[in-house]
C-alpha cells in the first residue's frame, strides 16, 4: 500500500431515507467525490459509513454534500473540532 | 410568475422529501410534487437551468418537460 496515501473513516447519520433507491442514490453521489474511497449506506440503520482521504474530504464536506442532496445529515464525532 | 414542469425519477417519499428540501434551499419559489406521476411542477422566477441544476443535487434524473 501506497505509505503516502491517508485514510480516515467517518460514520454520519442519515434521516429522510425511505426505500432501497435513496440508499442508492447516496451510494453513487458520494461515491463520485473526489478523495472518497468507499461508502456504505444502512437503510435500517439510518446512517453512511464512509472511508475516505482526509487530504481530499473531510467529514463536514461529506455531511454538506449529503445534506445539499436533501437529506438530514447528522456528524458524530468522536473527536470534535473546535 | 413563470411555470415550469419537470419529470423527476422519483419512487418514493423519501425521494420527494429530498426533492422539498433541496427546492425550500433555493428560496422565492412554489411548487407541487407530484410522486405518483413523478412529476414537479415549479413557479419561480429563476431560470429553468437553476431549476435544473437545483434538481440534479438529489442525484436523480431530471428532463424539463416544458412551460406550464
Amino acid at each position: 500500500m501506497d505509505p503516502n496515501m491517508s485514510v480516515s473513516c467517518v460514520s454520519i447519520s442519515v434521516e429522510g431515507m425511505t426505500c432501497s433507491s435513496c440508499v442508492w442514490t447516496i451510494e453513487q453521489h458520494i461515491g463520485k467525490l473526489n478523495g472518497v474511497h468507499h461508502i456504505k449506506v444502512s437503510l435500517e440503520e439510518k446512517n453512511a459509513t464512509i472511508i475516505y482521504d482526509p487530504k481530499l474530504q473531510t467529514a463536514e464536506t461529506m455531511q454538506e454534500a449529503i445534506d445539499d442532496m436533501g437529506f438530514d445529515a447528522i456528524l458524530h464525532s468522536p473527536h470534535p473540532v473546535p | 410568475m413563470p411555470k415550469h414542469e419537470f419529470s423527476v425519477d422519483m419512487t418514493c417519499e423519501g425521494c420527494s422529501n429530498a426533492v422539498t428540501r433541496v427546492l425550500n434551499k433555493l428560496g422565492d419559489i412554489q411548487f407541487e410534487i407530484d410522486l405518483p406521476n413523478k412529476k414537479v411542477c415549479i413557479d419561480s422566477e429563476h431560470s429553468v437551468d437553476a431549476l435544473m441544476e437545483t434538481l440534479k443535487k438529489t442525484g436523480k434524473t431530471v428532463t424539463y418537460v416544458g412551460p406550464k
